[in-house]
C-alpha cells in the first residue's frame, strides 16, 4: 500500500449507523450541550412526511424544535445560507440538523460556518483550509441518499448565482458532528436516484483510491467503500426494500465521502461539475457517463492502483488468471460493465448525447473543467483538448 | 524566536532569503511570460482588470502582491483585500516549492498552502506557476514534480535575461 512523504486526514465526525439511529441524536445533542435545533430539508422530503420523522425523533427524545426549514432548493445558494442563518439567530436555535441530500447538508454546513464565524455573508470565507475554530454548533447530517457522502466530508459546494458559479468551501471545521444513517429514508429512492447516487459514491472511491493525495486510510476507507457499493447497489435496484442492502449502501456512500474530503476526487467530477453547470446533467448521471471514459485517459498514471480496485471486483481465482499487465485494463472494464449493468436496470442512459448534452456544449464545458478545483489533484495533467477528447468518447 | 535554537534560526534566515528572491524571479517570470508565452498570454488575459493575488510563504516569511493592471502584472506593497491570498503554512513548505522540490499540485494535495479566494480562479495562476517552472528550472526537476512538463516556446536563457536585464 502507497504511503505518501506526508499527508493529512481528518476523520469523520460521530458515525450512528442503523436501526434507531435517528432517536439518538437527542440524546449525542445533549452531551453537546444543545437543547433546541434548527431542522433543515427540501420540499419533497416535507411532502413525503420524512420531515415529520425526523422531528418526531428529536422531540420524543428530549431536543426541541426551534424552526423548520424546507424551501433549500437542489442547487444550494449563497442567498439561501444567509437567509437560513437568520432565521437561525432568530429562532432561539442552538444546534443544526440537516435532513436530505447534498445540497440541504452543504447548505447546512454554510449556514453552521456563517453562524459560528460570525458575520451574514458567507462569501468571505471562501477558499481551502482558511477557517478558524470558532464558536461551537452542535451539527447532524442526515442524508436521505447514498451518493454524495457529504456527511463526511469538509466541503461544502454552494452557488453564487450571480456569478453562476459553484464556490468551493474547504475547512475540517465543516464537518458535522454526526453523521447519521437510518435506512429507513432511503427505502423509498427511486430507482434511478438510487443508481445515480450508487455511481457517484463509486466514483468518489474510485477516484480518491487513485487520486494524488492518497494515503493509507483514505485507501482502506475507499476500499471497504468499493466492496460495499459493488455488493449492494444492484440489490438496492432490484429489491429496493432490502434494508440491510440500504444501509450497507449509506455505509459505503459514508465511506467514500471521507476518503475523497481526505484524498480529493480528480478529473470525472472536474468536468462532471462543469457539465452539471452548463448542461445541467444530474451530478450522478455525470459520474456514471464519465468515469470509465476518465479512467481509461488516467489509466498510464493509475495502472497500480486499477490492479487494487480490480482484486475488489473480481474473484482472486479470476484475478490471479488475470495476467499482471492485463489487470488495470481489465479494471476499467469491469467498472464499464457495472456502470452499464446499473444504468440498463434503472433506465439511464450512458451517452451524453442521449442525456440533453451537445457537441456544441463541449468548449464552454471544457473550458470551465479546467478550471474546477478537482484538476489540481487529478493524477495526471489534463488540458482542454483532453476534455473535448473524453467528452467526444461519452457523446 | 527567542527559544528557537540558533541553528534553526540560521536556516529559517536562510530560506527566508531564498524564497523572497525566487518570488521575485517567480514574478519577473510571470510578468515576462505574460507577453512572451501564448499559454501564459491566454491565461493572463482571461484574469479580470485589478486581480489581486497576494503570495505570502509562512510566519515571518517573505511575501509577494501582485496585481494584473491592463496589459501588465504589477508589484504591488500592500493589498488589505486581496481576491487570492495562498499561504504557505509554514516557510519550510514554502522552500520546498520555490526551490522546485515539489510541485504546486503535490503542495495542495499536501495541504502545505492555504487557500483564500476563487478557487477556479487559482486553476489559471497554478497554470500560469507550472508553466513558468518550466523555464525557470531545468528539466530534470521539472520533470519530477510537474505533472506534465510543458514545451518551452523559447529558451530559458531569454526568459532569464529578460527577467535580469529586462531586453
Amino acid at each position: 500500500m502507497y504511503t505518501p512523504s506526508y499527508y493529512e486526514f481528518v476523520n469523520p465526525g460521530k458515525i450512528l449507523s442503523g436501526k434507531y439511529a435517528l432517536e439518538n441524536i437527542a440524546s449525542e445533542f445533549r452531551l453537546l450541550g444543545a437543547s433546541s435545533a434548527l431542522v433543515l430539508s427540501d420540499k419533497v422530503l416535507n411532502d413525503l412526511g420524512q420531515v415529520k420523522v425526523l422531528c418526531d425523533a428529536l422531540t420524543s427524545g428530549g431536543l426541541s424544535v426551534a424552526s423548520i426549514f424546507t424551501d433549500i432548493p437542489s442547487d444550494s445558494s449563497i442567498e439561501v445560507v444567509n437567509s437560513i442563518a437568520s432565521i437561525y439567530r432568530s429562532s432561539g436555535a442552538d444546534s443544526i440538523v440537516a435532513l436530505g441530500g447534498g445540497s440541504v447538508i452543504d447548505t447546512a454546513k454554510g449556514v453552521r460556518m456563517l453562524i459560528s464565524q460570525g458575520g451574514d455573508d458567507i462569501m468571505k470565507f471562501v477558499g481551502a483550509e482558511v477557517l478558524p475554530r470558532a464558536v461551537q454548533i452542535p451539527f447532524a447530517a442526515v442524508p436521505t441518499t447514498s451518493g454524495t457522502g457529504s456527511e463526511a466530508t469538509a466541503v461544502a459546494v454552494i452557488k453564487d448565482n450571480a456569478r453562476k458559479v459553484k464556490m468551493e468551501f474547504i475547512s475540517q471545521f465543516l464537518l458535522p458532528d454526526l453523521a447519521v444513517l437510518d435506512e429507513r429514508f432511503t427505502l423509498s429512492m427511486p430507482k434511478r436516484i438510487t443508481a445515480m447516487t450508487g455511481l457517484d459514491a463509486l466514483t468518489h472511491a474510485i477516484e480518491s483510491y487513485s487520486c494524488l493525495q492518497k494515503n493509507p486510510i483514505s485507501q482502506s476507507y475507499a476500499r471497504s467503500a468499493i466492496l460495499l457499493i459493488h455488493e449492494n447497489l444492484e440489490k438496492c435496484i432490484s429489491t429496493p426494500g432490502d434494508r440491510k442492502a440500504r444501509l450497507a449502501l449509506a455505509n459505503g456512500s459514508l465511506l467514500a465521502g471521507s476518503a475523497f474530503s481526505n484524498s480529493m476526487v480528480g478529473i470525472v467530477h472536474a468536468i462532471g461539475h462543469s457539465l452539471g453547470g452548463v448542461c445541467g446533467l444530474p451530478h450522478g448521471l455525470a459520474m456514471a457517463i464519465l468515469l470509465p471514459h476518465c479512467m481509461r485517459f488516467n489509466l498510464d498514471k493509475c495502472a497500480d492502483d486499477y490492479e487494487d480496485i480490480l482484486s475488489f471486483l473480481i474473484a482472486p481465482e479470476d484475478f490471479v488468471a488475470t495476467k499482471k499487465g492485463d489487470r488495470a485494463m481489465r479494471c476499467v472494464e469491469e467498472v464499464s460493465s457495472f456502470t452499464s449493468n446499473v444504468a440498463s436496470r434503472s433506465g439511464l442512459s450512458l451517452r451524453l448525447g442521449e442525456n440533453n448534452v451537445s457537441r456544441q456544449d463541449f468548449d464552454e464545458v471544457a473550458k470551465r473543467a479546467i478550471n474546477d478545483g478537482a484538476m489540481i489533484v487529478n493524477p495526471k495533467a489534463v488540458g482542454f483538448r483532453d476534455v473535448l477528447d473524453i467528452l467526444n468518447s461519452a457523446l | 524566536m527567542s527559544n528557537v535554537s540558533a541553528i534553526r534560526r540560521f536556516s529559517l534566515a536562510l530560506k527566508a532569503i531564498v524564497a523572497k528572491i525566487v518570488l521575485f524571479v517567480l514574478y519577473r517570470a510571470i510578468k515576462v511570460l505574460a507577453h512572451e508565452d501564448s499559454r501564459i498570454m491566454s491565461e493572463f488575459d482571461s484574469w479580470r482588470n485589478g486581480l489581486t493575488v497576494v503570495l505570502e510563504t509562512g510566519n515571518g516569511g517573505p511575501s509577494i502582491t501582485l496585481m494584473k493592471r491592463g496589459r501588465k502584472l504589477v508589484r504591488c506593497h500592500h493589498v488589505d483585500d486581496a481576491d487570492i491570498r495562498i499561504t504557505f503554512r509554514s516557510l519550510d513548505a514554502a522552500f520546498l516549492v520555490l526551490t522546485g522540490q515539489m510541485g504546486v499540485a503535490r503542495a495542495y494535495a499536501e495541504h502545505r498552502f492555504m487557500l483564500s479566494g476563487d478557487i477556479s480562479q487559482t486553476m489559471s495562476i497554478v497554470r500560469c506557476i507550472d508553466i513558468a517552472e518550466s523555464y525557470l528550472f531545468p528539466r530534470l526537476m521539472t520533470r519530477r514534480i510537474l505533472r506534465k512538463v510543458e514545451n518551452k516556446e523559447f529558451s530559458t536563457l531569454r526568459v532569464y535575461r529578460k527577467i535580469f536585464v529586462g531586453v
